[in-house]
């Protein structure tokens, strides 16, 4: 078991007995209906199931949306060139487990020119009590492409399991993709999740993820901007209530010429809740004319929650321009009494300032009917620590 | 006549620092009245003792159209009918203006249709229709800033009004117009204590009434001729009559800017 000895597992402890976890026996079981993002997608341009790590639906269209061995039946040596090869097997146990057990993938095929309005919704369930699951998502974007994914992890409440998800992504030359991910994982669900995107040559990938459940959720994530002029912009907004641990490894690394990249996440923790974003931009001698900018900010919202942050810079070339920004604190008493003497009562004010620090960053989310629900949401969770006093 | 506001020993610190040392003062309905003074003499504190703000240690009464508000909540005081117009509004990223509203309206217990039309009429009168969706105070310049506050008080319709230096920092083209808002808001159900440090918005309106500040007391209340006497002699001397001596209490006269 990783320990926080270990740079990369600092700030977290993990409480965890493989032991207690299995292999689920019907694995691909369709799992009940658990999407809560159905409604605000009314319209996607494909969709896949996977339940317990095994793809039990997938439907798409001008994009293609397949099951691991249709998708090597259809390209095999395109899927073999890119498949598995992004998350080292030697990163840690989990990494290993994954490359070990992951049976199964969705693999998204975005043809060569295609331009797909509509978002492609991938869901990834967790279903079976104890299971232990390996969910995959390969995007293979190639030229000139442009689509957007949205990935919804969801599993129900009570369901105590342990979700090491990898997500690879693939981009070609003038290729643009978003990628949003809701974490909507039920409070007894363990996630270990990596993803990797590699972005080439003049192509800009969005990336932006809601962390909302878990008990503990991590999101172990590289970007890597390999072409020139390649950009990334990374957002995030993740809200942990009672004692749930929300963790973000970032790397932004720069290799081309004239890379940009912007990352920007907002967090809240209350009660005994624990955030850690841990942010690093590395910037490759070979990556000159590069612009990259991360900013982390994070409000506490009762005495015993906590939130580390930690951006930091390796910069190899000299012609860059590179800003942090990292902020831990309360509300803005300023804010606060501004509110108030319109007549808004302190609980209506706080509601409002955290709706208000949130926006900031839904506001950019690329697929705006995800940005709806995900406001609802952070807002419930923030309502219910309110009514329970722990604000 | 129960006056809009009334403020009666009114004593505040911070810490040690004793900022109002005893301020009487009193607004009826209807009237408009200045409050003037010099940097560092107590003038914002006021505003904030008034409407609560609780760094300050606060003693004295204040009544908004009879109703004592010392002790209560910032919101209850607005919700008694006090409004504050700040010196210095805050930002507050990622709210409308158009939210803020909203949620007045809804603590107010209006009427969401009156409350709505009394928005859009606001709005239209004042020009700020282009401001209601975006975020408050957010990149708005000074001038639209201010324009903001007396929005927010056209459609508050509080009972006494304190308005905290809604002039400075303005070109005096916008002096004007926010003079001309202020005249426009005098009305037989509202109070209104404006608050300066130079006299020149005072050209552009009718004051009532014109109190002077230092020190944390009020040393001189008169017609608008103390505002005419005030521009011909400047604090200095007024302060040497009334045997002050200098100002060498160690006031900070940019403490105040944020
Ligand atoms: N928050 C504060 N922190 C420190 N000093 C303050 C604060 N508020 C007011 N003061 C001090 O109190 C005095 C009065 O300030 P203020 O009420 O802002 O004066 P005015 O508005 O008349 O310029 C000044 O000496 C100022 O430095
Ligand atoms: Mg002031």
């Amino acid at each position: 078991m990783p320990s926080e000895a270990e740079e990369i597992w600092r700030y977290v402890e993990l409480d965890l007995d493989l032991a207690d976890f299995s292999l689920p026996e019907r694995n691909g079981t369709p799992p009940p209906e658990l999407s809560r993002l159905a409604a605000a997608l009314p319209e996607v341009s494909g969709k896949a199931t996977v339940s317990d790590g095994a793809v039990v639906a997938a439907e798409g269209g001008d994009v293609a949306v397949r099951p691991l061995l249709e998708a090597v039946g259809e390209a095999p040596e395109r899927v073999e060139a890119v498949y598995g090869s992004a998350i080292p097997v030697e990163h840690d146990i989990f990494t290993a487990a994954h490359h070990a057990f992951a049976s199964d993938a969705v693999v998204v095929t975005v043809p060569r020119g295609a331009a797909v309005p509509a978002p492609v919704h991938v869901t990834i369930a967790a279903v079976a009590d104890g299971g232990i699951s390996f969910p995959h998502l390969l995007v293979d974007v190639e030229d000139g492409a442009e689509a957007s994914v949205v990935v919804e992890y969801v599993s129900q409440g009570d369901v105590r399991a342990l979700v090491v998800p990898h997500i690879e992504v693939v981009s070609g030359a003038d290729a643009n993709l978003s990628l949003t991910v809701v974490q909507n994982w039920g409070y007894a669900t363990t996630a270990l999740a990596q993803a990797r995107v590699a972005v080439g040559r003049d192509s800009a990938v969005r990336i932006a993820e809601a962390g909302l459940g878990g008990s503990l959720s991590r999101l172990h994530l590289t970007v890597d901007l390999l072409g020139r002029g390649s950009s990334a912009e990374v957002l995030g907004a993740y809200f942990g209530e009672e004692d749930q641990t929300l963790d973000y490894r970032y790397f932004m690394h720069h290799v081309g010429l004239n890379t940009h990249s912007d990352m920007f996440l907002k967090g809240a923790v209350e009660d005994e809740a624990l955030s850690v974003f841990t942010g690093l931009i590395r910037i490759e001698e070979s990556a000159q004319r590069t612009d990259a900018f991360q900013t982390n900010r994070n409000l506490i919202l009762s005495e015993g929650a906590a939130a580390q942050s930690v951006p930091n810079l390796e910069i190899l070339a000299n012609d860059v321009r590179c800003g942090h920004g990292s902020t831990v604190g309360p509300l803005d008493a300023e804010q606060h009494y501004y509110l108030m003497s319109r007549g808004l009562d302190g609980a209506r004010a706080d509601r409002l300032q955290v709706r208000g620090f949130f926006e900031e960053v839904l506001a950019r989310f690329p697929v705006g009917g995800v940005a709806v629900p995900v406001r609802g949401w952070i807002n419930d969770k923030y309502v219910r620590a309110q009514a329970a006093g722990r604000v | 006549m129960t006056p809009a506001l009334k403020v009666e020993g009114v004593r505040a610190k911070l810490g040690d620092l004793e900022i109002l040392k005893g301020v009487d003062l009193e607004v009826p309905f209807g009237e408009i009245h200045a409050l003037m003074g010099p940097n560092g003499s107590g003038k914002s504190t006021l505003c904030h003792v008034l409407m609560g703000k609780d760094e300050y240690a606060a003693e004295g009464s204040a009544a908004v159209g009879g109703r004592e508000v010392m002790g209560l909540d910032v919101d209850e005081r607005a919700r008694a009918g006090l409004f504050e117009a700040f010196q210095y509004p805050v930002e507050i990223p990622g709210v409308s203006l158009d939210e803020l509203l909203a949620e007045m309206g809804e603590a107010a217990g209006r009427d969401p249709h009156e409350f709505g039309d009394r928005v859009e009429r606001a709005a239209t009168r004042l020009g700020m229709a282009p401001f209601r969706d975006r975020a408050i105070n957010s990149g708005l310049s000074g001038g639209e800033k201010k324009r903001s506050e007396m929005f927010q008080l056209a459609v508050a319709r509080p009972k006494a009004a304190v308005l905290d230096e809604v002039d400075s920092g303005l070109d005096i083209d916008a002096v004007r117009e926010i003079a001309g808002l202020v005249e426009a808001l005098r009305s037989e159900e509202l109070g209104v204590l404006i608050i300066t440090h130079y006299s020149r918005i005072l050209r552009y309106m009718a004051p009532d009434r014109v109190h002077v500040m230092i020190d944390g007391r009020i040393v001189r209340s008169g017609g608008p001729e103390v505002a005419e006497e005030l521009e011909a002699k400047g604090y200095e001397e007024l302060r040497a009559e009334l045997g002050l001596g200098p100002n060498d209490d160690g006031a900070d006269p940019y403490a105040d800017l944020p």
